[in-house]
């Protein structure tokens, strides 16, 4: 336990997470550490393979190099109502049901196209069903926020200054 | 025994005790120990110290686990303390807990505080505003409360002091209802915020929007630079505590002040639970401390004693504070202490958008803001069907217009350009309310705090004439926003409950009249002269502007007659 608390503190400064190396836990579980929701490894890996679709590596990171599906999970866990988790839950089966359905096989199998073509359809179907709707608002939203928020992001594309040390209340826009 | 009593009495026995150590008590502590005057501070949270002690200050985003937003667990455990928009992860350390600090709420009350040295003294948002004589007058002049015994000429020198030692930016705007003052330069508006003025100039002869004015170093004086604070670098992220002192509070100017005279003591983890009344001597001998950690009972003796524990705890000690000669609490021969407690209506916002000047966008960051729009209902003359008005803030800002539908390369392309949107302003109001003996606070009969202090009971409400000007707000403010060509209108008719505002004040209000006021016009307790309130406590009405710039003022007038009044043995 110990041990845990001073690694989790040691990366929790170098990355502004609490990421935990699987080896320390269960296998076959999620590698955070998590309060109120159980995600398995496996769950895991398939979200890290939806967040990677919705911002995936270019010739700048990505989801996945940066972590974001494990940011959605950790927001999840501690900043969503039990029902919102468990329609989320339900939700990702949902979009492995509609993988199968529509490609006969798990999502983790398509290409990166075919991947994108099964987010789109829930994102752009307005029928779906609240659970695949949830989660489908709950996994981009916090990717996106996660994204954003991210120190890559934040230093070297849309750079957020801690000292701007400037009130300009005029700023001419360049084409208005 | 004697002995141990007498060396007990000898150190634990100073000029002066300071009871709270947020914007009243660190200027009360301040002024006292510039004077020579060996100073006191009790305070009942943790020690705060200047920068030391700000752990979240040069976060960046991305290092906070949720980016900021409270973990639903905790909303849940801290409903109170989660309606307020400071309790977020930057700052959620400055606020009281709902469990470890309740209180009792016969209706309603979002009583929203910060128990650590500093108080919210950390968390302000720093508007500062002069009253004038049509605040002070009002009570007088419209019917309600009673009349403060002083007026604008009484407190103006000691705004003017005020304002020179903290730092206030703002602009000369030559308005009778809202005073000039010392200032450091303004933080300009922006193009919609000006083009909302030239507005109201041209339509409305008496409405103003001025630079909100605010406890900003726009530019140090060597009075601030003596003091070790510097110029404000705008980094608007103040509610974590400012590494460069670049707004006033506590922890950055008045308390390390106070410690470089060398007569300060500051006792953190010390909460006070009543002051001693001596029958013999007629006054006031000491305070009665419990402290937080060790849950120890002490006493603490001086000559005079400044309660400065913010508004609504202020009127908790004194109602604890029971003797032969005050069975119902310090200074309470009337039986009206804890009773006219008034606050700020901030119940409605108004938003819109606005499509025009979009060549102007703006850059970096405005501590101050935006604009302040001062009273102007009722200001010479009664003219509405309530009464008193509200001021109201107002602001706007470029929104930005990013696309983020669907998924993959193209979506991460756009979600980093930041293609700007149409203006987003917006408006809040500060209503005046008017002070009633129904809206009171009083001691729980039967529960007690963890320290064994009575729970404070806390009944306080809104009122026709809160929802009548309410209504008048809505409407003129979405008038003046129809005029100045904004679109999309959105009202906000909030149900918050008083206390939200934060402006919570009275109980032992200043007046003439000893029988129906608790404190003369020194902020002297009318039947204890060595006791002094100088927070909100003694508010007799609210008016509109934010209050703490007049508690500051209020306190250093008030020890400036205390020690005339000892040099002079009358206390
Ligand atoms: C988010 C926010 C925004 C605000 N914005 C503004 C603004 O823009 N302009 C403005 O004028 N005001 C604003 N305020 C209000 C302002 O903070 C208060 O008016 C001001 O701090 C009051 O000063 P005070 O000394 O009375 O109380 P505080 O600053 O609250 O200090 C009181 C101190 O007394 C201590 N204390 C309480 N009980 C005891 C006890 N029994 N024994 C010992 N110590 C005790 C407390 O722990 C605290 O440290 C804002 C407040 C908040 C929280
Ligand atoms: S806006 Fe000014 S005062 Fe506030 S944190 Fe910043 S530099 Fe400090």
């Amino acid at each position: 336990m110990e041990r845990r608390l001073a690694i989790k503190q040691i990366l929790f400064l170098a990355g502004g997470m609490a990421l935990l190396p699987s080896c320390l836990r269960d296998t076959g579980k999620s590698s955070i550490a998590l309060q109120t929701i159980d995600v398995s490894l496996d769950q895991e890996h398939l979200l890290a393979d939806i967040s990677e679709t919705i911002i995936p590596e270019t010739k700048t990171p990505g989801a996945k190099s940066l972590n974001l599906h494990l940011f959605a999970i950790k927001m999840l866990d501690d900043c969503y109502a039990k029902e919102d988790q468990e329609l989320f839950f339900k939700g990702l089966d949902a979009l492995q049901d509609r993988s199968e359905a529509q490609f006969s096989r798990s999502f983790q199998k398509l290409t990166v196209p075919e991947r994108e073509q099964l987010l789109l359809a829930i994102e752009k179907d307005e029928q779906a069903e609240p659970a695949i709707k949830k989660f489908y608002d709950i996994i981009k939203s916090k990717t996106i926020e996660g994204y954003l928020s991210s120190k890559y992001v934040m230093t070297n594309l849309v750079v957020w200054e801690l000292v701007p040390g400037r009130w300009n209340p005029y700023y001419a826009v360049k084409s208005a | 025994m004697s002995n141990i009593n007498i060396d007990s009495q000898k150190t634990n026995t100073y000029d002066v005790i300071v009871i709270g150590s947020g914007i009243s008590g660190g200027w009360a502590a301040k002024e006292f120990t510039e004077k020579g005057f060996k100073t006191l501070v009790l305070e009942r949270g943790r020690d705060v110290q200047h920068i030391k002690d700000y752990p979240t200050t040069n976060m960046y985003p991305y290092e906070f686990d949720h980016r900021g937003q409270m973990p639903l667990a905790v909303q849940q455990e801290n409903p109170i303390a989660s309606r307020c928009y400071i309790f977020r992860e930057d700052a959620a350390h400055f606020v009281v807990k709902d469990n470890e600090h309740p209180y009792q709420q016969e209706k309603p009350f979002d009583w929203i505080r910060g128990y650590q040295v500093g108080g919210k003294s950390l968390l302000w948002a720093r508007q500062t505003q002069r009253w004038s004589d049509l605040d002070f007058e009002g009570p007088a002049r419209d019917g309600f409360a009673v009349d403060w015994p002083i007026r604008y000429a009484d407190i103006a020198p000691w705004y003017s002091y005020a304002e020179r030692f903290a730092g206030i930016a703002g602009n000369k705007d030559g308005l009778q209802e809202l005073p000039d003052g010392e200032f450091l330069p303004g933080f300009p508006l922006n193009a919609v915020e000006d083009h909302f003025k030239g507005v109201l100039n041209k339509k409305y002869p008496n409405r103003h929007v001025i630079s909100a004015r605010c406890a900003h170093l726009s530019k140090p004086n060597q009075i601030h630079l003596d003091q070790g604070r510097a110029k404000c670098q705008n980094r608007t992220l103040c509610q974590r505590g400012c590494p460069f002192g670049g707004y006033f509070s506590s922890n950055a100017s008045t308390l390390p002040w106070a410690a470089k005279t060398g007569n300060l003591t500051m006792r953190p983890n010390s909460v006070v639970e009543s002051i001693i009344y001596d029958d013999k001597k007629g006054k006031a001998t000491g305070v009665r401390v419990i402290d937080a950690n060790s849950k120890q009972e002490m006493e603490f003796y001086a000559k005079i004693i400044f309660v400065n524990a913010a508004a609504l705890n202020t009127n908790l000690i004194l109602l604890n504070s029971k003797s032969d000669r005050f069975p119902n609490g310090l200074g309470n021969d009337n039986g009206q202490l804890g009773k006219f407690v008034a606050f700020h209506n901030y119940s409605a916002r108004i938003s819109a958008e606005y499509d025009g000047l979009l060549q102007w966008s703006t850059d970096g960051r405005n501590p101050a803001g935006g604009g302040y729009l001062p009273r102007f209902r009722n200001l010479h003359k009664q003219e509405t069907d309530f009464k008193r008005g509200y001021a109201a803030g107002f602001s706007a800002r470029r929104s930005v217009n990013r696309d983020s539908s669907g998924v993959g390369a193209a979506l991460k392309d756009n979600l980093v350009k930041t293609p700007l949107g149409p203006w987003q302003v917006g408006s809040h109001m500060m209503g005046e309310t008017i002070p009633k003996a129904e809206n009171f606070v009083n001691l729980s009969k039967d529960k007690k705090d963890a320290w064994g202090v009575p729970l404070l009971n806390i009944s306080v409400d809104y009122d026709e004439n809160d929802r009548l000007m309410k209504k008048d707000y809505i409407e003129q403010l979405s008038e003046m926003f129809t005029e100045a060509g904004f679109k999309n209108i959105k009202v906000n008719d909030s149900s918050q409950a008083p206390g939200l505002d934060i402006h919570e004040m009275g109980g032992a209000r200043m007046g003439h009249d000893p029988k129906t006021s608790i404190l003369n016009k020194w902020n002297q307790v009318h039947a204890c002269k060595n006791v002094f309130v100088t927070d909100g406590a003694c508010m007799t009405s609210t008016s509109t502007q934010n209050p703490s710039l007049t508690y500051m003022a209020l306190t250093a007038r008030a020890v400036d007659y205390a020690v005339k009044s000892i040099n002079k043995y009358e206390i």
